[in-house]
């Protein structure tokens, strides 16, 4: 109940000040509102086109974020293509690029004039552009890339839980492997599948970087760059820019009632008393094809985007075609000369270390507490904790900037702001990551524990947690990258002496050049990854030694 | 550069309406007690004068400033202060106006005053935070350098440590010589529809730009140029960066500091200073109200406005803003103010008025 209330506490109060701010009519800067009406939910009529434009781009990145995760997750999971193992570790690094990265690195690439590609393709005597990024179909591209790479983490956690038995017996009686796939394999992970496009579509609506740098330049504005530049304007229209967050928690309430229904109306246990190791398909020839799917996806979600960057961080002004005088280290040396990469980045870290440890403590049991406790109202927890996923951060960052200022505890400005905001609006990442894999465990193992004479603790540590490990690991990896790049509610709640790393990049992006920008990405992108080797390195070590 | 074919006038309009001493009818109901301010002694340090009391400025160590420019564009000024004060820290809080006065002000309602230094690159919030009683009122020494008309009414509220202006800018590579704008009525030429850029900010210079040239041209110049269907960023250096890469021919709206950092970079685009003139803005920084090191905050702004500070703000080329003073020597490229026909709004009331108009008219150009 303390849990359950905590979140609830966490969620509700900056939204109470978010509602309060969109049904204010007077002064739109006054706090608190001077008059009430419903006049900023009257006037979203005018934004229609941009509501459109944003349930357009989330679809289509939605879908093939979903494909992709699912392609991929299942000939990683549950296929003997060569160098699983490994692809599987490298499938975490779209995740590890920050989509403002991505989206810098396709826009070089694939701006009509100045994209790498357009430009040798005039150079080999073509006309006009090949290629053209700044439309929806390249936002959604860049979205699905480095946003909806998260699908890929929830779907293939959710596969490394199956027990690999049914497919087995269905290829025993005959059904081919795409039979198998569609008939065996999709029903079975399907809350995992749909749990994640749940939070893929939440997470697109929200998606802010892609769109920013790729739909600008083609006029084409999102509720989130919408929002913005509302926010950002003189004066601020916050009850506009809250009015249009908080009319999309009608969508997500959409959404998770969607979810809630298919998830109730089966079973998708795949974990059970009888004991089973996870095993891959042989899938014969189409092992080299698969291979190839995985070096593609690898190619252009990871290794072109960073070679771009890396290649435009050394130069002075970026063009396809290298020369000698263009070629310099200003950029780095301006970017690690900054504040904002010196102590943000630190603090980056700090904060996506505490964020990712509290919060799979918090989100663990909130996912025990919803799927597994008979607490009267579980479901409820639910529909609360999915809010933050429901409003783009930016937004959701003034509530709590005008809910966390007027609280008597002295924490407004501290980097323990950003933890509670990043705890707050991780809730349903976490969420969803650590419940695709409950709702896999059967209920049966734990009331046998139970019957066994196990206590509570002795259950949950011998028969709970490790069955629950892979979604445990993957919310944690989840939640300390997510942490370290993210931009919207950091913007605001970030202190004078509390600043972290990707606002100090966007801004970088606004008032100094793709250059030093690119540099400071691949800074943070490197420093992410030297922190996890280093993490990984020392639990592996902790491990060795316990064992000994 | 495309340089002006006539001698270079002065901030003529600027001068003859008293500018900022126009906007004091915006002031009627700022407390009249507030015009008075006390006497401090005056203290030489380095090579510039402040009121503010040196050791104890040290003593509190640092300074919270909070600003508009870029990341890059603070952290010279703040490392520059620093190395002429290294017992007082700096942090900084960077936003664009908008969103940083949105922070000040819900900050300050809630009761929290964490803000020494608050620098502003629009009049109209900086009027305002004066209505509210944000600004201390601190009369720096180094006003004595400025005209009245470059400093808060009354005095003591703010000062004026630049001026940014802005002409037309082309890429070479893309326009055509014969069709390069020469004008300000170029930028609705039909050649560049769909390839022409301007800021999407809502504030600062894109106000006085809309503002002065539809006073010159009428209320039509405008549609006639949402025709064009420009493509808005929110910073310069977005839309030099796009102009250099040849993603845009034109920019309507050219800040001259960012034609310098991108000239530089050896980008192939033309700078053009229109014969009409160039819409200019001034920033304003001043000392906040109830700020946690009052005596460190007030040393800043003496150190900002001073010949020494002014160096920082007109010769570093991330900052490059003019400087009012008499005193303040050539930009690096050589130009001083003086070299340019400037426009600044002449009716500051009518400007300030204006502002509810411009915001309406500026999104729907940009098709927000």
């Amino acid at each position: 109940m303390l849990v359950g209330g905590l979140a609830a506490v966490l969620v509700l109060y900056p939204i109470a000040y978010l509602v309060q701010a969109s049904l204010s009519v007077g002064d739109p800067q006054a706090r608190p509102p001077e008059a009430y009406g419903l006049d900023n939910y009257a006037g979203l009529g005018r934004y229609a086109h941009i509501f459109g434009n944003t349930l357009l781009v989330a679809a289509l990145a939605t879908a093939l974020a979903v494909v992709v995760g699912f392609t991929m997750g299942w000939i990683l999971s549950r296929t003997n293509v060569p160098g699983r193992a490994a692809f599987e570790q490298l499938m975490a690094l779209p995740y590890y690029v920050t989509p403002l990265m991505g989206a810098l690195a396709w826009a070089l690439i694939a701006s009509p004039s100045s994209g790498f590609v357009n430009q040798i393709w005039r150079a080999l005597g073509g006309d006009g552009h090949l290629v053209d990024i700044n439309t929806p179909w390249g936002i959604a591209w860049v979205m699905a890339l480095f946003e909806g790479s998260v699908a890929f983490v929830m779907i293939g956690a959710v596969m490394k839980s199956m027990d690999p038995a049914m497919e087995e017996a269905s290829q025993v009686l005959g059904a081919g492997r795409a039979r198998t796939m569609l008939r065996i394999t999709l029903p079975l992970v399907l809350p995992g599948v749909l749990g994640a496009a749940v939070f893929v579509f939440a997470e697109m609506l929200g998606s802010f970087s892609a769109a920013l740098v790729l739909g600008l330049p083609n006029r084409f504005y999102v509720v989130t760059t919408a929002m913005y530049q509302l926010v950002s304007q003189y004066p601020p229209r916050f009850p506009t820019a809250a009015a249009m967050g908080v009319s999309l928690f009608a969508v997500m309430f959409a959404m998770v009632w969607i979810y809630r229904r298919i998830v109730s109306a089966g079973t998708y246990v795949t974990i059970t008393g009888k004991a089973f190791r996870p095993r891959a398909m042989d899938v014969g020839s189409m092992r080299w094809p698969f291979l190839g799917v995985c070096v593609a996806y690898l190619t252009v979600a990871v290794i072109l985007p960073v070679l771009t960057v890396t290649y435009a961080s050394f130069q002075h002004l970026t063009s396809a075609f290298p020369r000698a005088a263009n070629f310099t280290l200003v950029n780095y040396q301006t970017a690690l000369a900054l504040d904002a990469v010196r102590s943000a980045l630190g603090n980056s870290l700090l904060l996506g270390l505490a964020t990712a440890s509290v919060g799979v403590l918090l989100m663990g049991f909130l996912s025990w507490l919803i799927y597994r406790s008979r607490l009267p109202g579980a479901g409820v927890i639910e529909y609360l904790v999915m809010f933050p996923q429901a409003v783009p951060r930016l937004v959701f960052a003034f509530g709590m900037l005008w809910a966390w200022l007027i609280f008597p505890i002295p924490i407004y400005g501290t980097l323990w702001l950003l933890l509670i905001a990043y705890l707050t609006v991780f809730l349903p990442l976490g969420l969803r990551t650590i419940s695709g894999v409950i709702l896999q465990i059967d209920r049966s193992l734990e009331e046998s524990a139970q019957m066994c004479g196990a206590t509570w603790g002795y259950r949950l540590r011998t028969v709970t947690m490790p069955l629950l490990k892979p979604g445990l690991i993957a919310a944690w990896l989840l939640l300390f990258i997510a942490s370290v790049r993210e931009l919207g509610a950091s913007i605001l709640l970030m202190g004078p002496k509390a600043k972290v790393i990707t606002p100090a990049i966007v801004e970088s992006w606004f008032s100094t050049s793709t250059e030093l920008t690119a540099a400071m990405a691949l800074l943070q992108t490197l420093a992410v990854v030297a922190a996890l080797v280093l993490l990984f390195a020392v639990a592996r070590r902790a491990v060795q030694q316990g064992g000994e | 550069m495309t340089e002006p074919a006539y001698p270079a006038v002065t901030r003529r309009g600027f001068l003859k309406t008293g500018a900022l001493a126009a906007a004091a009818p915006l002031l009627a109901d700022v407390p009249l007690a507030s015009a008075q301010s006390p006497t401090r002694n005056v203290n030489k340090v380095h090579d510039f004068q402040t009121s503010a009391d040196v050791a104890k400025a040290e003593q509190e160590g640092e300074i919270v400033y909070y600003g508009h420019d870029g990341e890059q564009g603070i952290a010279t000024l703040l490392d520059a202060f620093r190395k002429d004060f290294p017992k007082i820290k700096t942090s900084y809080v960077r936003l664009q106006t908008g969103a940083l006065y949105a922070k000040i002000t819900a900050e300050r309602s809630a009761g929290r005053f964490g803000v020494d230094v608050l620098q502003l690159s629009d009049i109209s919030p900086a009027i305002d935070f004066q209505k509210k009683g944000g600004w201390e009122q601190y009369m720096s020494p180094e006003y004595a350098a400025y005209k009245p008309e470059y400093q808060s009414t009354p005095a003591g509220y703010y000062g004026l440590p630049g001026v940014s202006f802005s002409g037309i800018s082309y890429n070479r590579t893309k326009v055509k010589p014969e069709q390069a704008p020469k004008t300000w009525k170029d930028i609705n030429n039909p050649a560049f529809k769909d390839g022409i850029s301007a800021k999407l900010a809502t504030s600062g210079m894109q106000h006085a730009q809309w503002y002065i040239l539809r006073k010159m041209y009428g209320n039509d110049f405008w549609q006639e140029f949402a025709k064009q269907r420009p493509k808005g960023f929110d910073a310069r250096a977005q839309l030099f960066d796009r102009l250099a890469k040849g993603e845009d021919r034109v920019c309507a709206l050219a800040e001259y500091a960012g034609y310098t950092l991108y000239q530089d970079k050896g980008a192939e685009i033309e700078f053009v200073a229109p014969p009409e003139g160039m819409p200019a803005i001034a920033i304003y920084i001043g000392v906040v109200n109830k700020a946690p090191h009052p005596e460190a905050a007030k040393l800043f702004v003496d150190w900002a406005l001073s010949r020494r500070g002014q160096l920082v703000y007109q010769n570093q080329k991330i900052l490059l803003y003019g400087s009012l003073r008499p005193d303040a020597g050539p930009m690096p490229t050589g130009k001083r103010l003086a070299d340019f026909k400037l426009l600044f709004p002449t009716d500051w009331t009518d400007y300030v008025a204006s502002h509810p108009v411009f915001v309406k008219e500026w999104n729907s150009i940009m098709g927000l």
